[in-house]
């Protein structure tokens, strides 16, 4: 029974129908706890979409209906989490935005969306960002990750601005600093003191896993 | 076709909504009504398609989505919407020559139809990007090549030791510079009157744009300008201000885009209908006398994937049958520069074009992100091609695609990083470094005895 209602909340995130899930949701709140809701339905659901977004089996848009159905559940199921004191862990806190002067968010939604299906928390700065705010914002949230896009060769100039302002303030080593792009290359990415960078969105998001886990002090994959 | 006044206007009174909400509550379910009304079906057993009702039926849907959809502003968080008859009406009246260049470079680009006999309008220079050493040599060694009815010029990274920054005054130094460059490399290759048709590959700001396209520093209206959007369907008031100024001087107006499988157009099938969806846009929007696009694969960062030749073979059939615009396609490879990988997936992108009724471009190597990654002799191949292969049907292309696709499919996310410019090609005597040299006659010969092109060198 128990196994059936979970089963059903997965298939309801993976199909990225919000109805169905918020009422699949309501209805297993009668007999489970919330984070067993959380942990054993939701985020499998969401996890199968991101495998799937992974092997190319599906697209963004798909990805993207899913996690807005699970935002739609997690208004359900949430008040009852804080109610039972429990609380989801989480893969790591990341703030990431396009960097300024450039207006190109679409590389950054999709890691961001893909970010979110494997349980991370990211803070979505938007566009046209600035080093300060990067940082002031990073301080803000608590990150472990500044996320940085740049889909243009005069763009990517600030991303080096913004790591140059983190020494600057003596604050480099706090964070890992990931940086991606259209023109972005592993070159690039050493010759301005980032932490890695990814040509994709899977690889973005198996290398935030990989440093923070570093960071925590764990056994890297 | 609705005046661009009246298209301004509608920037700033249409309906407003969140940028997320566009995209997430008008696009998509949008393009999800087209592909099944319109049974936009990919089989996979073509990797060029060979069906006429097919591409017919992807440009009826791209008119009812981008009637829909319309386009997003993001200055004013408003849609620029169309109607229907707004929309064909457009079609109809958009231009179906664009004239570039001057004196005895002067040439037409326009609409070409799948399998014909006509050459491809064959462009070089795919959007490379260098230093300031560079970019002369650069564009001397693209206008060299006799076969090039126009030429695109380098984006400028570096002014001396300075990288060049987006929106500030190295970005309007560089832009200046980068037409200087231009027209003094076409001086030096013998062409002055060639067009150049990316103005202003470094400046990626309408001020920069607008600075740089004043006449003291080269520019003529019969080059050609290109206005980019931002995936997908969304534009802003930079852009708006470059086309406002380029209708105002009468000069050529690219419309642009490189649209992403994997984004929001979702699979080959949603790519293709916003592929066609974009010359629409082009046409009304951004007052395009000619069109180019440059679709990519979201994983694999290049258009060689066989989802994306597809999606692409369609759309530019689409647009071909009937919109009858000047056209012409920039796709990317995932090997770098003078490996024998990039030739097999240059070949593939190009022959698909050329039977599905593109004009051509040099395909990129290395998934453009290596300055100076692309070489003067990956030009010469893209003419050798257009000469060689016009006339090819888009069933031979298929047929010939089918052999050389699985040369390179399972490589494509370990493609080799190849060579720049300096490493293999002697940019002082314009020819190919000894090495580099002995691969592309390899190269040549190969595709003479594999698939039965001759290409000639010129």
């Amino acid at each position: 029974m128990e196994k059936e209602a979970l089963d059903a909340i997965s298939v309801a995130v993976q199909e990225g129908d919000a109805d169905k899930l918020v009422s699949a949701v309501t209805a297993a709140l009668e007999n489970l706890p919330p984070l067993d809701i959380i942990r054993n339905g939701m985020m499998i659901g969401l996890k199968k979409i991101g495998d799937m977004f992974g092997s190319g089996e599906i697209f963004l848009p798909e990805m993207l209906m899913a996690a807005e159905a699970f935002q739609e559940a997690m208004k359900v199921v949430e008040p009852k989490l804080i109610e039972s004191g429990q609380t989801i862990e989480s893969s790591g806190k990341v703030v990431f935005g396009t960097v300024v002067s450039d207006v190109h968010e679409i590389g950054k939604n999709i890691v961001i969306t893909l970010m979110k299906t494997n349980g991370f928390d990211v803070l979505d700065l938007g566009a046209n960002v600035s080093p300060t705010t990067f940082v002031a914002e990073a301080e803000k949230y608590g990150a472990d990750v500044i996320a940085m896009s740049a889909l243009m060769t005069t763009t990517m100039t600030y991303q080096k601005d913004t790591i140059d302002y983190l020494k600057e303030k003596g604050l480099r080593d706090k964070y890992i600093v990931l940086v991606g792009g259209g023109p972005v290359n592993p070159e690039w990415a050493e010759q301005i003191g980032a932490d890695g960078s990814s040509d994709s969105a899977v690889g973005a998001v198996e290398l935030a896993t990989r440093l923070i886990t570093n960071k925590r002090g764990g056994n890297p994959a | 076709m609705i005046n661009f006044i009246d298209v301004c206007d509608r920037a700033a009174t249409g309906p407003m909504m969140l940028q997320k909400d566009y995209d997430t509550k008008v696009f998509i379910p949008a393009l999800r009504r087209a592909i099944k009304k319109y049974d936009i079906k990919y089989d996979r057993k073509e990797l060029v398609n060979t069906d006429d009702t097919l591409a017919d039926r992807i440009f009826e849907a791209a008119v009812e989505f981008y009637s829909e959809v319309g386009t997003y502003i993001t200055d004013t968080e408003r849609v620029i919407q169309f109607s229907k008859p707004e929309i064909l009406e457009g079609v109809e009246d958009a231009p179906k020559e664009a004239y570039f260049g001057e004196g005895p470079d002067r040439c037409v680009m326009k609409g070409r139809m799948p399998d014909s006999d006509e050459l491809p309008y064959c462009h070089v220079g795919s959007g490379t990007n260098t230093t300031e050493e560079n970019a002369l040599r650069l564009v001397e060694s693209y206008a060299r090549i006799s076969k090039a009815k126009t030429i695109s010029i380098p984006i400028i990274n570096t002014l001396g030791h300075i990288r060049t920054a987006a929106g500030a005054p190295t970005e309007v130094f560089a832009s200046i510079r980068a037409m200087q460059y231009g027209r003094e490399g076409c001086r030096r290759a013998g062409r002055p009157g060639l067009g150049i048709i990316d103005h202003v590959s470094s400046a990626s700001t309408g001020v920069s744009t607008i600075a740089s396209s004043a006449p003291q520093f080269g520019a003529r209206p019969s080059d050609g300008w290109l206005v980019s959007p931002f995936a997908e369907l969304k534009t802003d008031y930079s852009s708006l201000n470059q086309t406002a100024y380029l209708t105002a001087w009468g000069a050529n107006i690219g419309q642009e885009a490189g649209p992403i499988l994997g984004g929001y157009a979702g699979g080959p099938e949603g790519l293709a209908i916003v592929n066609t969806a974009y010359s629409l846009h082009g046409i009304l929007v951004i007052r395009a006398t000619y069109h180019l696009i440059y679709p990519i694969h979201m994983t694999h960062v290049c258009s060689s994937h066989p989802d994306v030749l597809w999606a692409t073979s369609l759309s530019t059939q689409a647009i071909a049958r009937n919109m009858g615009v000047p056209y012409y396609t920039l796709l990317y490879a995932a090997a770098g520069a003078a490996t024998k990988m990039y030739f097999d997936e240059a070949l593939a992108c190009l022959l698909m074009l050329i039977a599905s009724g593109s004009g051509i471009e040099d395909v990129h190597p290395g998934r453009a992100k290596i300055t100076d990654g692309c070489t003067p002799v990956d030009m010469e191949f893209t003419c050798q091609v257009g000469h060689a292969c016009k006339g090819l049907t888009r069933k031979e292309a298929d047929k010939l695609l089918k052999k050389i696709v699985p040369k390179y499919a399972d490589k494509l996310a370990d493609a080799p990083l190849g060579e720049k410019v300096d490493e293999c090609y002697d940019l002082d005597y314009f020819k190919p470094k000894p090495h580099f040299e002995k691969l592309y006659a390899e190269v040549l010969e190969d595709i003479k005895s594999e698939f039965g092109i001759d290409l000639v060198r010129y």
